[in-house]
């Protein structure tokens, strides 16, 4: 590096500055995801109760038609719902002594962003059934981070599996 | 440290006064001589991310800073810092 360069680097520099909400305030929660991934299993329910006679007239193609969009919209964006809950508590809480504790973590959450994906693309309820086990582990690894036991308990949505709440 | 830093901004929370991808220029030369004072937009260093944030100071509290975003639909948690991890002050924009 020659003297101007040095100079230059010295006086100039470029670095990012980030103007996020999420100035490290401590207020991290998984409740999100995990209502997201309700919601998931919720839709899929939703889409795969709806039925259709076999000479449907326009309206009733129509009306199966709306109904299909709606879920699956809303599906879509509980998907990436899921997906950004569990990037923020990726990347803003869980630091490098949770992956020493927590070695599991690592693939919990790749297969969560994978299962998210799929849920994204599929209407498979196994699919999203596994998404919101692997977001309930993360939740449970969190509350153990912070001290506090984890607790399975049933969750009061129409999907009728269980949330993590801690004791 | 550099004498004069330029930031990349990356988020929405200081927007409509800085909008994703602008730039800062920002010196910590000001603060040599002056105390930070309210209203004034600032860089700094968080050591538990290791990240730069940009933030304008909303209430000065005894030599602790509370910083807060300018777009209150993103940026509604305060924090608090003190003087050391101010990075420099906000001055001028560079637009894209």
């Amino acid at each position: 590096m020659n003297f101007f360069s040095s100079i230059t680097k010295f006086l100039f520099s470029v670095k990012v500055a980030y103007a996020h909400c999420d100035i490290p305030c401590g207020i991290y929660d998984p409740h999100q995801a995990q209502l997201a991934a309700h919601t998931i299993i919720r839709m899929i329910n939703l889409i795969n109760d709806l039925e259709i006679g076999e000479n449907p007239s326009v309206e009733e193609r129509k009306n199966f038609i709306h109904q299909i969009s709606r879920y699956t919209k809303v599906k879509e964006e509980h998907a990436e719902i899921v997906k950004r809950e569990i990037r923020i508590l990726w990347g803003d809480y869980f630091k490098e002594e949770h992956l020493k504790q927590y070695p599991e973590l690592n693939d919990l959450v790749f297969k969560t962003m994978k299962l998210a994906s799929k849920a994204r693309q599929d209407i498979n309820i196994d699919e999203a059934l596994s998404l919101l086990n692997t977001v309930q582990k993360i939740a449970e690894i969190f509350f153990k981070t912070k001290n506090l036991e984890p607790v399975r308990v049933p969750a009061p949505y129409p999907t009728f599996g269980e949330i993590v709440l801690h004791k | 440290m550099s004498l004069i830093t330029i930031f990349k901004i990356v988020g929405h929370s200081m927007e409509p006064t800085f909008f994703q991808g602008e730039k800062a220029l920002v010196s910590n030369i000001p603060y040599l001589f002056l105390k930070p004072k309210i209203n004034d937009i600032v860089v700094f260093y968080d050591t538990k991310t290791e990240k730069y944030f940009l933030k304008r100071i909303k209430k000065i509290k005894k030599e602790k800073f509370f910083l807060e975003g300018d777009n209150t639909k993103d940026s509604k948690r305060f924090e608090s810092v003190s003087k050391k991890n101010i990075t420099g002050k906000v001055l001028l924009k560079i637009a894209r």
